[in-house]
């Protein structure tokens, strides 16, 4: 027997997804291991071993594929416990990466507080201004040297921040994206005085336009550089000793996979690598199921991430940021807002409000029921209070939780509003669930889509119990809690169902007209060089796929978008279909009629998606199904409070994993599987389909 | 200057006088006079419970984030994007704020007015109707400057005028004598874009073809007008649909409760904070260089806030008369106020001011700079009277707030591009291309400093505070520049206890081209506008260089860049603050600094461990650190702590040696310690008055009645002492300005610094009125 395996690292919990070539999903979840994320991987793939009773290397060696995501590039960055940083840039542009464009990175931050100075200041530095020597030499706007590279300088750069005992090196000059000669030649003289020494050059990592997000790119890698590839080297070779012969690939945000090597030269491409995951499984899965448009929702403890599949393919954003750092990055567009179970509820008696998040308890001290210090009661407390949640089940029973603690809590902020306990309770988490359906919106309605054309996909630890709600909010169709058990770790899953892929980009900016060679010269360049690496890591010609885009504009305005040719070159007189689509692509986005007629256009990037196709996981569909829900997986009955109805109904609960297929459920009900409760509404059916999802339909 | 708090009914605001909105700037009367024809939806609900109130003021927050969002995806437009020169609000019927957006913000002070001008005069004739929108870009109306324009769109619900939702948005060109509509050369607004007041442009949902035409004709861009007017007329149909779907679930009732509590909610918290600060009188002085090419004079701009009881009044009576192309109305006034005040009092609001207001009043002087009387120029209000109106703001406002501990920590000195340092510059592009821009990088500005914390360098202005400037490769792709550097400036940041952020200086040389035309625009080059606070020192003044025929191409061809242009050789050249159509050949190098942010507190009081990493990041210089903030390092960059007292002990008594001491022998006050006015001074008793003393040693300054500043050993410096960065003011003007230092004669700690011209009389900044 042969299995693909996907592990993703949490903050909290390392998953494990284990699917054999009969198409039997197997999932782990142990706790994460911060001091050295390797150990919690490889307890997971133990737990793996012992559930199939093998040997660890015995597992190891049946391996097809193993992808593993990961959080530790983004945990190094919030936690400030990178590598020292060296920085090499023009001179005269040593400060970019400090003026920050001016905007103290608010992106990601809450932008009802921006006008609140005293609590927006720029984050920590990644290289304070005394690693950074600036060197003279200059490239223009058509890449050409206007000053040659000062070697001498340069040499002295290298070797002072040596002296002053860097760790790695950045190195990032203006225009490099459109010569690249001086970073070349800066990176070889690193090499020939700190042989060893962890170096990136921009144009490697991020060959974008825009010196402020691209130095911030490249200084991030470096950042992460020796911590990551330590890490990724320890577990490659672990592996290797015990038999796994494959090549170990790493998820990446872009929703696909690259070697381990590759990971270690370029671990900024990990960054938000678990949550993409999610939407390579749901992708994935869509296609087993047709379901073309999916909105993902992925709701843990701390935070809510959505993002869209549209037509079958992921939106794509090509700036990111973490930690207020704005840098680019080709990757799978993930909202993220702060909405989880471990949103602290507030009351504010003197105006009588009641307010959710966007803070969280985290997992310590995390909500009042953990019983681990938390005095502020939470969105799970709030569950609890409810009935949802079983306090003798929780994480499959890892957790009591205590619910005379969170009532507690609970009743003590009704009351300071005049609410009852149960009111509260229902109120926060309907005050939650619109907040989700608010920034689901903002994702489709905003950026041209229809939630009523899309199918909502729900998943991570929290997700399910409140999906009920927030889809019907939205209009959508339907809502699929994939795979049972593992919508808790759909991302491990999906880590194991993602093909290799490598992004390339080049930036040029052309006007149009542009002769279709120019471009074509590009895409040329890009195709040869991803064969090459794609030759290097032993993927045959046959295996690979390319699919080549650009990145269009109006001259003169902002909004770029990407338009995904359907020509591996462009054909001569290629200008009216590339309008054409460019013109439908930025009309959905943008609005009906705010296209330019006829104004010039400007393409900036050419890139290429090269993928190189994996093993699949298999989904089995059922061949036979029953309405009969088997007597055994009707668990308990228990009081729950559903607020349609305005009070506590006894309710039946199920065990997920009893259900059979083609078993339907009327709402109300709960659902448990390990490590998620789908809470079943009134108004709603719940269905156990043919491949084995929870289908949620809504009452007309 | 110390004139007792008038009586609230002898304010201008309320008798009404001829502030219509034509010849002066319009100020709305406490009732509106509003046409019987229209009936205004003023029925709901008073008691919603807390988890229908929060559901619905969450969306209705992101029905205002997604009209903003709308009208920068159909715009696109530079403007929208990077400046993010627009802003979205929702008003009640009455045109009470329920939210504005976190764009610019200046624009928000301006919407309420122009919605109340538009129910007074337009719901007679042509009446306002469900389906109607109307344009507006007049100044005296409520605009800031002609270019932001606003499309105010009623919402009906049955028949009755439920709320607004309007947008304002700046536009590339809508007439004058000056491409891009912002015309410093104007003698007066006829030399500037087309005024409109409130029309009727769309009409029961359908755009009136000949007003849109009338609008765009003045335009030398009509397509991107018409661009930006369809995403403007976009946002607000988003806004109302949603408002109305909101409506249709909830009630009519419900929604507009939400509203009103918003506003009832937000009123009661500023109410609770005005309540817990003694009632007084606040004031600042800044002054306006170059109001024309060839002035040398410079304009006094005066700010009062009046705190009596439950009402905060603002007033600008002092301020100078109306002059030459630099003006702003006194809607461009009272939104630069708005900034302030949403910033430092009401921003756990999140945007909804309206509560508020309904306790501020402003009380203008007509005719003044910047309440400017039709028709004045005021294209250019927003970056210069509208800027040295909210700046002051900050100063005022935050000694108000400084009494209490808690609220002292949102309180903030005053921000870099505190006057916008222009460089408007035109010719051939690289790409043979005829152009004309202003160089957006002063946008980069600078935070001022806090009570407990450093201000932030190169943070943006206050006033945007979403903005970003563009990349320097951006600003190459588009215009025929080569930027030797772009970098912050030491000791551009106002010294103090807590230092002001640092701002940065762009210096670039042709690059594909053969020539650059140029005009400069600016103004605080010559006296810091950026003061600082409680004895905080300024942050650096604007600032061009220019070296003519420079060695730069030599430099180049040796691969030796300089860092700075001072490292080059050549002719420099002083550019005055509106010098016209000078032209800069490839071997010239120009270089502009914008202003930088205000410090907080005496120098002398700054942790020397934070001067010393100052040192170590480059944000202070060792001269600096040793001359103002007393402090002496090691070999090893550290701090020496025994040579730092020494030092600063040494300064203190400098300070008194140099100074003019007050006649009054100074004695401690052993009486109660009521509160802290300032960081360095407090209220004190003494027997059963009240007296200003020295927060550090309790010397007496003299009772509550008096101005402590008479009581304290003055010290008059050069401007120049004020910050390493000013230079010689003499360049720019006639009058010359000092840097006062305002001392306690008995310790020598720092209470107070002013900058003044010469002959101006010390400033009561401070008056308490305490029972």
């Amino acid at each position: 027997m042969t299995y693909l395996v996907g592990v993703d690292i949490g903050g909290t919990f390392t998953d494990c997804a284990i699917v054999d070539a009969k198409g039997r999903l197997l999932t782990t979840k142990v706790p994460s291991t911060p001091q050295d994320f390797s150990r919690g991987m490889m307890d997971a793939l133990r737990a793996g071993a012992d559930a199939l009773e093998l040997e660890l290397d015995a597992f190891c060696r049946s391996i097809a594929f193993l992808s593993h995501g990961t959080t530790v590039g983004t945990n190094t960055i919030i936690q400030k416990k990178g590598a020292k940083v060296g920085l090499i840039t023009t001179k005269g542009h040593e400060d970019a990466i400090h003026i920050m464009r001016g905007s103290r990175g608010y992106a990601g931050r809450d932008i009802r507080k921006v006008v609140h100075f005293p609590e927006t200041a720029k984050p920590t530095p990644i290289v304070p201004k005394r690693l950074i020597r600036g060197v003279s030499e200059r490239v223009d706007c058509f890449g050409e040297i206007v000053v040659t590279l000062n070697e001498a300088q340069a040499e002295a750069a290298i070797r002072d921040l040596v002296a002053q005992g860097v760790e790695a090196i950045a190195i990032c000059f203006l225009w490099s994206f459109r010569n690249p000669r001086h970073e070349l030649r800066l990176r070889e003289l690193v090499k020939k005085i700190a042989p060893g020494l962890f170096v990136t050059c921009s144009v490697d990592i991020a060959p974008k336009w825009g010196e402020y997000e691209r130095v911030t790119a490249t200084a991030l890698n470096a950042y992460l550089g020796p911590v990551m590839s330590g890490y990724l080297a320890r577990i490659d070779r672990t592996l290797t000793d015990l038999g796994y012969r494959h090549g170990l690939q790493i998820a990446q945000c872009g929703g696909g996979t690259v070697p381990v090597e590759r990971a270690g030269e370029a671990p900024l491409l990990t960054l938000d690598s678990g949550p993409v995951a999610g939407v390579t499984a749901s992708m994935f899965l869509g296609q087993a199921m047709g379901d073309a448009n999916i909105i993902t929702t992925d709701m843990g403890g701390t935070s809510f991430d959505v993002s869209i599949i549209q037509g079958g393919k992921p939106a794509y954003s090509f700036v990111s940021n973490t930690d207020q750092y704005e840098y680019f990055l080709p990757k799978v567009d993930l909202q993220v807002i702060g909405a989880g179970g471990g949103s602290l509820a507030r009351a504010h008696p003197e105006t009588r409000t009641l307010t959710v998040g966007p803070d969280s308890a985290g997992a310590f001290p995390g909500p009042v029921c953990y019983g681990r210090g938390g005095t502020v009661p939470t969105v799970t407390d709030a569950q609890l209070v409810l009935g949802y949640l079983d306090p003798d089940n929780f994480a499959e029973g890892r957790l009591k939780l205590d619910v005379a603690a969170a009532t507690e809590a609970i009743a003590a902020l009704g009351a300071s509003i005049g609410m009852g306990a149960v009111e509260c309770a229902a109120g926060i988490c309907r005050i939650v669930e619109l907040n989700m359906a608010d920034i689901i919106r903002k994702v489709t309605v905003e950026k041209g889509f229809d939630p009523r054309d899309f199918v909502l996909y729900a998943f991570g630890g929290a997700g399910p119990a409140h999906a009920g709600v927030f889809a019907r909010e939205l209009g959508v169709k339907k809502v699929v809690v994939p795979q049972r058990k593992a919508a808790s770790t759909w991302c491990a899953f999906g880590a194991a169902a993602a093909d290799v892929l490598h992004v390339l980009e080049h930036t040029e900016i052309m006007a149009t007209p542009v002769p279709a060679g120019r471009v074509n010269a590009n895409l040329e360049r890009l195709e040869k060089q991803a064969r090459k690496v794609m030759k290097a890591e032993g993927i045959a010609g046959s295996r690979q796929r390319f699919e080549f885009s650009l990145d269009v504009r109006h001259r003169g305005q902002i909004n770029e978008v990407e338009v995904l040719l359907p020509w591996k070159r462009l054909p001569t007189g290629y200008e009216a279909a590339l309008r054409k689509m460019f013109v439908a692509r930025y009309e959905q986005l943008y609005g009906k009629g705010s296209a330019l007629a006829g104004a010039q256009l400007e393409i900036v990037v050419c890139r290429l998606r090269a993928r190189a196709l994996t093993p699949r996981p298999k989904l089995v569909r059922a061949r036979r199904s029953s309405a009969k829900i088997p007597a055994q997986a009707l668990l308990r009955r228990r009081e729950i409070y559903w607020p349609d109805l305005k009070r506590r109904r006894v309710t039946p609960i199920y065990d997920g994993e009893r259900l059979i297929i083609g078993n339907r459920l009327r709402g109300p009900a709960i659902v448990e599987t390990a490590d998620t409760t789908v809470v079943v509404h009134p108004g709603r059916t719940l269905r156990l389909d043919p491949l084995g999802n929870f289908e949620m339909t809504f009452d007309r | 200057m110390n004139a007792p708090l008038r009586k609230l009914s002898e304010l201008s605001e309320l008798s009404r006088a001829k502030f219509d909105g034509r010849s002066s700037g319009y100020v709305p009367p406490k009732k509106l006079s509003i046409s019987p024809r229209l009936r205004l939806h003023r029925k709901w609900d008073r008691t919603i419970d807390p988890v229908t109130f929060e559901v619905v003021r969450h969306a209705l927050w992101n029905v205002n984030e997604e009209h903003g969002a709308t009208i920068q995806r159909l715009s696109g437009s530079p403007v929208a994007m990077y400046a993010l020169d627009l802003n979205p609000s929702i008003l009640t019927e009455d045109a009470e704020f329920v939210y504005f957006g976190p764009y610019m913000q200046y624009m928000s002070g301006v919407t309420d007015t122009q919605v109340k001008w538009t129910l007074e005069n337009r719901s007679e004739n042509p009446g306002i109707k469900d389906g109607d929108m109307f344009l507006a870009n007049d100044p005296w109306v409520g605009a800031a400057h002609q270019m932001d324009v606003m499309l105010l769109c009623p919402v009906f619900w049955k028949g009755e005028l439920f709320c607004w939702v309007t947008n304002c948005l700046h536009q590339y060109d809508i007439g004058g004598i000056t491409p891009g509509s912002f015309c410093p050369s104007a003698r007066d607004a006829f030399d500037e874009g087309i005024l409109i007041p409130p029309i009727k442009i769309v009409e029961n949902n359908e755009i009136r073809r000949d007003i849109e035409e009338l609008y765009l004709r003045s335009s030398r861009k009509p397509a991107a007008v018409a661009l930006d007017f369809r995403a403007q007329l976009a946002g607000n149909m988003t806004a109302r649909d949603r408002v109305l779907a909101l409506i249709a679930r909830y009630g009519a009732a419900t929604v507009k409760g939400v509203m009103k509590k918003i506003l009832d909610d937000g009123e009661r918290a500023f109410l609770k904070k005005l309540a817990r600060l003694p009632d007084g009188v606040w004031r600042d002085r800044t002054y306006v260089e170059c109001c024309r090419p060839g002035d040398r004079g410079v304009h006094q701009v005066m700010l009062t806030v009046r705190k009596e009881g439950k009402r905060l009044v603002f007033e600008n009576e002092g301020t100078d008369p109306q002059a030459g192309g630099i003006n702003a109305t006194y809607s461009g006034w009272r939104g630069a106020i708005m900034v302030a005040l949403n910033e430092l009092m009401c921003w756990e609001q999140y945007y909804a001011v309206g509560g508020a207001l309904r306790h501020v009043d402003f009380n203008p002087t007509p005719g003044t700079l910047n309440c400017a009387d039709f028709p004045a120029s005021v294209s250019t209000a927003p970056v210069q009277c509208m800027e040295i109106s909210l700046y002051p703001a900050y100063n005022v406002l935050s000694k108000m707030i400084h009494p209490d501990p808690e609220l002292r920590r949102d309180l903030m000195c005053i921000g870099g591009t505190s006057q916008w340092p222009a460089t408007i510059f035109r010719g051939i592009d690289q790409w043979g291309e005829r152009y004309g821009y202003i160089l957006v990088d002063p946008i980069g500005g600078a935070i001022g400093a806090f009570s407990h914390a450093d201000g932030i360098s190169t943070g943006g202005q206050a006033r945007t505070p979403i903005c970003k400037l563009p990349n320097v490769e951006h600003t190459e792709q588009s215009f025929p520049v080569l930027f030797l550097y772009r970098k912050e400036i030491t000791d551009s940041g106002g010294a103090g206890k807590w230092r002001g952020g640092l701002s940065a200086e762009s210096c670039f040389i042709p690059h594909g081209t053969e020539r650059i035309e140029q005009d400069t625009l600016s103004s605080g080059n010559a006296i810091p506008t950026s003061t600082g606070m409680m004895g905080g020192y300024p942050g650096a003044v604007n600032r061009y260089r220019f070296l003519r025929d420079s060695n730069v191409a030599a430099r180049m061809g040796l691969s030796d860049l300089p860092a700075d242009i001072d490292e080059l050789e050549g002719t420099a050249e002083t550019l005055q603050l509106r010098q016209q159509d000078f032209v800069q050949n490839p071997a010239d190098v120009y270089a502009v600094l914008w202003s930088a942010a205000g410090g907080f507190g005496d120098p002398l009081e700054r942790e020397p461990a934070r001067v010393a990493a100052d040192v170590d990041n480059g944000d202070v210089s060792m001269a600096a650190a040793k001359e103002i903030y007393g402090v002496i390092l090691k070999n090893d960059g550290t701090a020496d702590g025994d040579a730092t007292g020494k030092a600063r002990d040494a300064q203190r008594r400098a300070r008194l040696e140099r100074a003019t001491k007050p006649e009054a022998t100074p004695r401690k006050l052993d009486g109660k310690l009521r509160f802290l006015a300032t960081d360095n001074l407090a209220v004190r008793e003494h027997g059963k008055a009240l007296h200003w003393a020295c927060a550090g040693c309790a010397t007496d300054l003299g009772p509550l009645s008096g101005n402590y500043k008479e009581r304290c050993a003055r010290d008059d410096r050069p401007i120049e002492t004020s910050n390493p960065v000013v230079g010689d003011p003499g360049r720019f003007i006639d009058p010359l300005p000092a840097f006062r230092q305002f001392c306690c004669p008995s310790c020598g700690r720092l209470i107070e610094n002013e900058v003044a011209r010469a002959g101006d009389p010390v400033l009561a900044d401070i008056a308490l009125q305490l029972k």
